[in-house]
């Protein structure tokens, strides 16, 4: 049994529904991000765990202990740590009082509440600051007490809201790695919430792309970005071209799929679910920019290889983006710096097949 | 710096220091002189803090300051957290009642429960009649009236503040400390107050000082003991014997010099513990309850007995207002218009006059406070934050203070006080910070980048205030011109020093019918008259400024 199951889910904010009948397991030590647009309901179902919210319908079951069906838990009864998108660390309390706020309501010696406290400051690297108000300090360090805060009760799960939006670019980068190995290093039952595709790659097991209300796709983070279920996945995580269609033939061995667009009659490409099998079918051949390979002169032959016009350039430091025109269809390809490419300029792109997926439309 | 500036900002200058710091100044120097002798020393101040009299009225003030402050503290928390957390029907109606006291007079509120309260008032008699009680008990003379009676004039102000903080403070504090595993109290006390205290010492320390200015209510409940009513009697009763007259002004200046330390205190603590703008990124509008059926219940019962207190005020006014003979009975049996047609053909002036002389410190409030605001806000003129900060303090000064100082400065020296136009003067002085506070406001709200587009494509700077600022600033310049008139209205302590034969106001002939011969159905009438013309007002600034709250009191603790 899964350590956090949420069952048939359903949160509503007047006739508006954040939430709509969501499954979802989260398994022991696992670090389960949930990732979508604003307005997605992972912030919602993020809050409906911790009992900030009252769903309408589902149940939350925690460690095998429904909090919704037989009575509503409310949050301060459900053993959790969290972690609020503006920190929340209260301003009228010095750091100490901040961190131990929690395990003072708990029948704890002093004497163990200073020991855990130490040890914790030390965990997140406060030492020195016990004493400072929340006023006194940096973002970052603030952000450090909130974490303080929520691991020091040892929780059986940690909830994080967006903790590093509020971070600049180059400290949330390093708080991503310190926040996986520490959550991961004490073995907690994580769910994390962001919009941010590039932080939940890095730090998630999981993760749980959300689209208006719905679960759209559970996965690794390698599943996700190789095997997107929908042309909102992919183009969510990563950037992708999608290059309308309609299949025109199916190789059912080996996954092929052949595609007739604007500029090929017979675009080869992969299909990586059981839903697009039938000719006729109206689908997007889909490939990443960095999966498009260019060449200056005409290569070998080989399968999707066309001559197409630079419409657009951008030098972005390590490599070259561009659009490509071919036959009036701009594919985006992201090219290495080396290839001295203007714009007007002919060259020739090669649709990898095995990296050409298609996409329901 | 543009001349322009400089020149406007000499000019306000001027204003404030012929009609503040002149009469102040004076106020404090004739408060150093010796009476019988040409000299000047310390003997009035040190006799006030040896004389067992004056320190008792000094320690009776502090008393009653405390008492007002805990007593509307208990009640308006409570209030507070329903009006701000509490998702219930009905809430804006209820916030409007409740709110009501800060717009009506004092004084008003003071002739209601004698009416309803005293000796042989409507309640002593109801409850002799039923059998209840055998002699009328003393529900509002004394002490406890007192506290009774200000409290629930000062409650608005405790409300409005812990309000406002309670609807500002980011939901993740209190979510957070829930999370954390603080239930319900505890988590009130320990996070939710804490981080309401900025917003409500603001409103704190002007209930605080409120007894420090309010001379009328003690006498009238015939409590004299007290530091203003004790001034208002030395100065207006013995102006011919000098040494009272002289203790009298010590007394004002006592009072001032406590109400303004304290409010600078409160100012400056707040903006140490400014809480704001710690937490970033947050959309919530703060938290919102749906309380339990019991709760709900609770809460609909305390708005109801909150409410029907502010209510007798205008209802027990009102059946005074239209009947005579009103004595021993516990309603009134013969209904006239008597009151009325006494008012308007006796002594037709007093109407005349309030909107006259308020109507003339509105026009000197708007020509001084738009200048002002701009001045403030929108420059670098030297000296601006010292304009900021005089104008600002004249929220604490005691309106007796400045009555007692125009008095002493502008019959000699600048003899101003031989014009009517000393009333309209000092009513502006008085609410100078009114005005202004609002048009600060709004100004603030006005993005300056509107204002410079307007100057880049050619348009010069007093153009430009009148094509684009002005009527973006219109709607709360309007809302500010009728609260300073409202307030102008009813204002008592300041003109009651100045009027002469023929200037009287409303206000000051509600005090006059009262004093003289206790013509409490005349008194009454006129105060409820003025309780119409307020709401009068208030209606036209619900309609310029959208909801009757929201336009009342500015935003703050406004009912969804």
């Amino acid at each position: 049994m899964a350590f956090i199951e949420i069952r048939n889910l359903v949160k509503r904010y007047n006739k508006v529904t954040a939430v709509n009948r969501i499954q979802l397991d989260v398994e022991k030590g696992e670090l389960l991000t949930l990732l979508g647009p604003s307005g997605c309901g992972k912030t919602t179902t993020l809050r409906c765990i911790a009992g900030l919210e009252k769903p309408e319908e589902g149940d939350v079951i925690i460690d095998g202990k429904p909090m919704i069906s037989e009575g509503f838990v409310p949050p301060s009864k459900r053993g959790i740590g969290m972690m609020f998108q503006n920190y929340a660390v209260w301003p009228h309390m010095k750091v100490y009082s901040n961190i131990v706020y929690g395990l003072k309501l708990q029948k704890i010696s002093r004497q163990s509440i200073k020991e855990k406290a130490k040890d914790v400051v030390e965990l997140v690297g406060l030492q020195g600051l016990e004493e400072r108000y929340p006023g006194q300090l940096s973002g970052g360090q603030q952000q450090r007490v909130a974490l303080a805060r929520a691991l020091i009760r040892n929780p059986k799960v940690l909830l994080l809201d967006e903790p590093l939006s509020n971070l600049d670019a180059k400290l949330r980068e390093k708080m991503r790695f310190e926040i996986k190995s520490l959550v991961k290093r004490m073995g907690i039952t994580s769910v994390y919430v962001t919009h941010d595709q590039a932080e939940a790659m890095v730090i998630s097991d999981r993760i749980v792309v959300m689209e208006k209300g719905n679960i759209v796709q559970i996965g690794s983070p390698h599943e996700i970005y190789d095997k997107p279920a929908s042309r909102f996945v992919a183009d969510f995580i990563g950037a992708m071209n999608f290059i309308p269609g309609e299949v025109v033939g199916v190789n059912s061995g080996t996954n092929e799929v052949y595609v007739r667009t604007e500029f090929s009659e017979k675009l080869l490409c992969r299909s990586i679910g059981s839903d697009v099998t039938t000719p006729g079918q109206k689908v997007y051949a889909s490939i990443r920019p960095e999966d498009v390979e260019v060449f200056a002169e005409p290569p070998q032959a080989g399968d999707n290889l066309f001559k197409g016009v630079i419409a657009n350039k951008a030098y972005l430091g390590n490599f070259l983006f561009l659009f490509v025109n071919i036959n009036d269809t701009l594919i985006r390809v992201q090219a290495p710096h080396q290839l001295p490419q203007e714009e007007g300029q002919e060259l020739y792109l090669s649709l990898n097949p095995e990296k050409c997926i298609v996409l329901p439309e | 710096m543009s001349r322009g500036n400089k020149l406007l900002s000499s000019l306000l200058w001027f204003v404030i220091a012929l009609l503040v710091i002149y009469p102040l100044s004076i106020l404090i120097i004739e408060s150093f002189k010796v009476s019988g002798t040409d000299g000047s020393g310390i003997q009035n101040y040190l006799e006030f803090f040896q004389d067992t009299y004056y320190l008792k009225t000094f320690w009776n003030t502090i008393v009653l300051s405390t008492m007002v402050l805990l007593v509307s503290t208990l009640f308006g928390i409570p209030l507070a957290y329903i009006l701000a957390r509490y998702r219930q029907r009905g809430k804006t109606i209820f916030t409007a009642l409740i709110l009501l006291p800060i717009v009506l007079p004092a004084y008003a509120g003071v002739f209601a429960f004698i009416i309803f309260f005293g000796k042989y008032g409507t309640m002593n008699l109801l409850l002799m009649n039923a059998g209840l009680i055998e002699k009328p008990l003393n529900f509002i003379y004394g002490f406890h009236g007192l506290v009774f009676i200000e409290s629930l004039h000062m409650l608005p102000f405790i409300v409005l503040s812990l309000a406002a903080g309670l609807t500002s403070i980011d939901p993740s504090f209190e979510e957070a400390a829930e999370v954390e595993g603080a239930s319900g109290f505890w988590r009130f006390i320990t996070i939710t107050l804490p981080l309401c205290t900025p917003t409500y010492l603001a409103g704190a320390v002007m209930v605080f000082l409120w007894p420090f200015t309010d001379w009328l209510t003690p006498l009238i409940l015939g409590q004299v003991d007290f530091l203003p009513s004790v001034a208002y009697i030395n100065i207006a009763y013995h102006f011919t014997d000098t040494h009272r007259k002289y203790m009298g002004i010590v007394a004002v200046v006592v009072s001032s010099i406590v109400c303004i330390t304290l409010f600078l205190f409160a100012r400056w603590w707040v903006e140490k513990r400014k809480y704001t703008g710690l937490s970033k990124g947050t959309t919530a509008e703060g938290r919102v309850i749906e309380p339990g059926p019991f709760l709900k219940i609770s809460s609909y019962l305390y708005m109801f007995f909150i409410a029907a207190l502010v209510l007798l005020i205008p209802i027990v006014l009102g059946l005074s207002a239209f009947s005579r003979r009103w004595v021993f009975e516990p309603f009134p049996t013969y209904w006239t218009l008597d009151n009325f047609r006494v008012i308007l053909t006796e002594s037709p002036g007093l109407i005349s006059n309030s909107f006259l002389f308020s109507g003339i410190a509105l026009i000197f409030g708007v020509v001084f406070g738009l200048p002002a605001a701009y001045i403030i806000v929108r420059t670098r003129v030297p000296g601006k934050d010292a304009l900021d900060f005089i104008i600002t303090l004249m929220l604490a000064f005691p309106g007796i203070a400045i009555g007692v100082s125009y008095l002493l400065a502008f019959w000699q020296g600048i003899p101003l006080a031989t014009h009517w136009i000393i009333m309209p003067l000092a009513l502006f002085a008085r609410r100078l910070p009114y005005f202004l506070r609002i048009a600060h406001a709004s100004y603030l709200q006005l993005d300056v980048s509107l204002e410079e587009a307007s100057e880049v494509s050619g348009v010069g700077k007093f153009m430009t205030f009148i094509n684009i600022s002005l009527p973006l600033l219109m709607k709360g310049v309007l809302v500010g011109v009728v609260m300073f008139f409202i307030m102008a209205f009813q204002e008592i302590s300041t003109a009651i020093f100045l009027y002469r034969g023929g200037w009287e106001t409303l206000p000051i002939g509600i005090y006059l019918n009262w004093h003289r011969g206790m013509e409490f159905g005349i008194s009454a009438a006129m105060a409820f008259l003025m309780i119409v013309i307020t709401f009068i007002l208030l209606l036209i600034i619900a309609r310029i400024g959208g909801g009757i709250l929201k336009a009342a009191w500015g935003g703050p603790g406004e009912g969804k």
